[in-house]
């Protein structure tokens, strides 16, 4: 848990101050110095355009882990906001809530994610509302689940009596119960938003360069796979980091939340 | 149960005609005139403005989103995927062609990742806790980080570049697939291996279990008939995600390794915006999910029928 | 004014009230009695609102019941609290919900009138008693000033000894603010003492419905009569007969 604990934060520290400590700009090119091997002036080598590795991946801290928390959010809210409606809205709203969900389950994910960010052209705008569109589904289900028993309760029918109004009711009746599991829900769309970034990305369909996003990084090293194979595993390294993290993170606070439910 | 098979049938139903739907709207909507990158794509960069009106009638641009999204789906309900917008030629052979590469792959990185993750899932849990079970949740927790096309580019420089053991590009030989295999065999395994585990852990820890081995029944035959049974089901459940990250992980594995599947027929179709094609690709996609999700469905409320419909 | 007219109510298939009609007025207590099963809680969903009828009709003053805000005090005293928020946050639901002007002297009042320690509000409902939840689920239910105040089961989760005190303070209280209490129980006894009227639910429609001392007197139906005896039997009707 602590170890876990530990990376989760070196992890936010990177992604936050990497570019501080990035020795060199991550998008400077220096021709003669280019495909250096790891070691001396440069610690991870350089790239094909002689760009320093180890700043493009600091930078790219931000891009890769910076995304897929803001898609991952964009998803909880996105989701959450869908599954009270069906939890709260009556019968109705809830058949075509869950519609609506179904069809977005049906389809793989990232498969989607590709064709949408690939049909509106390759940008940061269509990479984020693809993933966004594609990573709502599961928060969906999780507050509707959870939301339709809540409303049973006796203090939910007492907020309705009372005539507090649905966002109102939403606030303080739902989302404190819906918490605990949407955020382990959100663990998960997180390590998933970093793996369909970096997966985008080296399709050609995500983050465009000269940005320093991981994924991206992977496509130009894979060109240099014989000179220089060293670069193609940094950046693998990295996200394989950061979705690890992640997903412990995730499975600790699953673990917590399950052993206080067991308590009470 | 007839009325929970038709209940299952009309979900699949509203599901694929939403599938449609949202595709044609999506690519409707996409940016760029999409007479002028047919026309580029046929014929060069310079394009007249006859050219353009000739194809914006033929594609049924001109009469509205209702009228276009009829025009294609009609034919399409008979089995007509339409015609590539580049070459003109019909989509379906090729799909085809497309489908008999990827289909044996997915069918053999199936069989890999079970053959890894049921002995090892079997391993683990002959001790719970011992390191050998902690030596293996720790590889599938770091298998399922570990993104498909990195996987696969690893497995090519290992293999192909410095062992020179198996080729690298293409898909003429079985040798071949080997690669692309592997490469989603192991994320295959690293997922059900954590599941298959929770599931048989969960079925040994039936409260009615101790009751037989007091009584002297043989725990072979404790563990085929109330073990087995119970951890399937679990691991049934997940099948359709563990579909969907089959499916998705083709796309980049065929990409990686130049193999002419479905998925490479879709990124190449992307890239050239013929949309026919990426329709096509993109309602069989569905199709094929909605189908085994339906059968996933049926054969996971047979063997608990304590199901209700409603909370499917 | 509360007017049920004729309602019924369908579960799937099954009907659970059948052309059920009631009526009550401002500062008279009614009590409906029946045995579990008998389909009061679906009477008071269909009051409220909460339960769709098939047929029929439920008005407040030729209004919609709804409209004048009715409140409800619960079986299960700490299941109309939220449990991560103070009581007092969930007493005073109702007026922030109304956007009431907030009355400091109205809550004491009622406070006082109920026996509860004003700070015992700042509490969270796994802090009180449960005889203290309920008089503070009676505090809720009144704080608005709602003119009608539905009871479901109000003293079978306490013990015998709070029963009897929280029955006076319901009592006390619709004295002093006037409201028509509709009292769902199975406890005639409890009926007999503090309703005014009596109607006697089961299997989904009403048996009899009478002033409770010509019930208690001489019921009129067989079922009524089996129900006074049984509760004679108790010495439940002692004090009343």
């Amino acid at each position: 848990m602590r170890s876990v604990g530990i990376l989760a934060v070196v992890l936010v520290l990177i992604a936050v101050f990497g570019p501080v400590l990035a020795p060199y700009d991550p998008t400077a090119i220096n021709i003669p110095n280019r495909l250096r091997p790891p070691g001396g002036e440069w610690i991870l080598g350089t790239d094909a355009l002689g760009r320093d590795i180890l700043s493009r991946l600091l930078h790219g801290a931000r891009w890769s882990l910076g995304l897929a928390f803001l898609v991952s959010l964009l998803g909880l809210l996105i989701g959450t906001a869908i599954g009270l409606i069906a939890a709260q809205g009556g019968v109705l709203a809830d058949w075509i809530a869950m519609r609506v969900t179904d069809t977005f389950l049906a389809f793989p994910e990232l498969i989607a994610a590709v064709v949408i960010a690939g049909v509106l052209g390759a940008s940061t705008g269509s990479l984020i509302f693809a993933l966004t569109v594609t990573g709502w589904m599961r928060y969906a289900c999780v507050a509707r689940g959870i939301g339709l028993s809540v409303g049973t309760r006796g203090y939910v029918v007492q907020a309705r009596l009372a005539g507090l109004a649905p966002l109102a009711i939403a606030r303080w009746h739902y989302l404190p119960s819906l918490l605990p599991s949407l955020t382990v829900v959100w663990t998960g769309m997180f390590a998933r938003a970093i793996l369909g970034i970096s997966t985008l990305g080296f399709l050609g369909f995500g983050v465009q360069p000269p940005m320093p996003e991981w994924g991206t990084m992977l496509l130009d090293a894979r060109i240099h796979m014989r000179s220089t194979p060293l670069q193609m595993i940094w950046p693998g390294i990295a996200v394989v980091a950061a979705v690890l993290a992640v997903n412990l993170a995730g499975d600790a606070l699953r673990d917590a939340l399950a052993e206080q439910d067991a308590r009470e | 149960m007839i009325g929970l098979v038709a209940g299952l049938f009309l979900r699949a139903f509203v599901v694929l005609t939403g599938t449609a739907l949202a595709t044609f709207a999506l690519l409707w909507h996409a940016p760029g005139d999409p007479a002028l990158s047919i026309a580029q794509a046929r014929y060069g960069t310079i394009v007249s403005d006859e050219v353009l009106d000739f194809i914006r009638a033929e594609a049924g641009f001109e009469d509205g989103f209702w009228t276009a999204f009829w025009a294609w789906l009609a034919p399409l309900v008979q089995g007509d995927f339409g015609q590539s917008s580049v070459n003109g030629r019909d989509v379906w052979p090729n799909l085809v062609t497309a489908m008999s590469y990827t289909f044996p792959l997915a069918i053999f990185s199936l069989g890999i990742g079970l053959a890894i993750s049921v002995p090892l899932a079997l391993i683990a849990t002959r001790k719970p806790g011992s390191w050998m079970d902690r030596g293996a949740v720790a590889l599938a927790s770091v298998g399922v980080a570990i993104p498909a096309f990195w996987l696969g580019l690893l497995l090519i420089l290992l293999f192909a570049v410095q062992l020179g053991w198996l080729p690298a590009m293409g898909a003429e030989t079985t040798a071949h697939s080997v690669l692309p295999a592997l490469t989603l065999g192991f994320g295959v395994a690293a997922s059900m291996t954590r599941i298959i585990r929770s599931g048989i852990l969960e079925a040994r820890g039936q409260p009615f279990l101790p009751a037989f081995y007091r009584r002297g029944v043989a725990s072979r035959d404790i563990a085929r008939d109330h073990v087995a049974p119970h951890a399937a089901v679990p691991v049934i459940t997940v099948l359709g995600l563990e579909l969907a990250f089959l499916l998705e992980g083709l796309v980049v594995v065929e990409v990686i390794f130049a193999r002419p599947g479905l998925g490479s027929f879709l990124v190449h179709a992307i890239f050239a915006r013929d949309f026919p094609k990426v329709q096509a690709v993109v309602i069989l996609t569905a199709v094929i999910f909605v189908v085994v999700n339906l059968v996933i469905d049926l054969v996971y409320r047979s063997l608990d029928p304590r199901l209700d419909v409603r909370d499917a | 004014m509360l007017t049920v007219a004729n309602i019924s109510v369908r579960r799937g298939a099954a009907v659970t009230l059948r052309d059920l009609s009631l009526s009550l007025a401002p500062g008279r207590t009614l009590a409906v009695v029946g045995e579990s099963g008998a389909g009061k809680s679906t009477l008071i969903g269909a009051i409220l609102g909460l339960v769709r009828c098939s047929a029929g009709q439920v008005d407040w003053n030729a209004a919609p019941v709804s409209k004048c805000r009715p409140a409800l005090v619960m079986q299960e005293p700490r299941a109309a609290f939220n449990p991560r928020l103070s009581l007092r946050r969930s007493v005073m639901e109702p007026v922030l919900a109304q956007k009431l002007a907030m009355d400091s002297d109205r809550l004491e009042r009622l406070c006082r009138g109920l026996e509860l320690q004003p700070d015992l509000l700042d509490r969270r409902p796994d802090q009180v008693s449960i005889g203290q939840a309920q008089r503070i689920g009676i505090l809720r239910a009144l704080i608005a000033a709602p003119p009608l105040v539905l009871f479901d089961e109000p003293l079978s989760a306490l013990d015998a000894v709070t029963q009897k005190h929280t029955a006076r303070l319901i009592a006390d209280m619709q004295r002093q603010e006037g409201f028509a209490a509709l009292i769902v129980t199975h406890d005639l006894g409890y009926a007999a003492a503090y309703a005014d009227e009596i109607a006697v639910l089961r299997a989904g429609k009403i048996e009899e419905y009478a002033a409770t001392q010509a019930f208690v007197d001489a019921p009129q139906s067989e079922y009524g009569r089996k129900l006074r005896g049984a509760a004679f039997a108790l010495g439940a009707l002692e004090r009343v007969a």
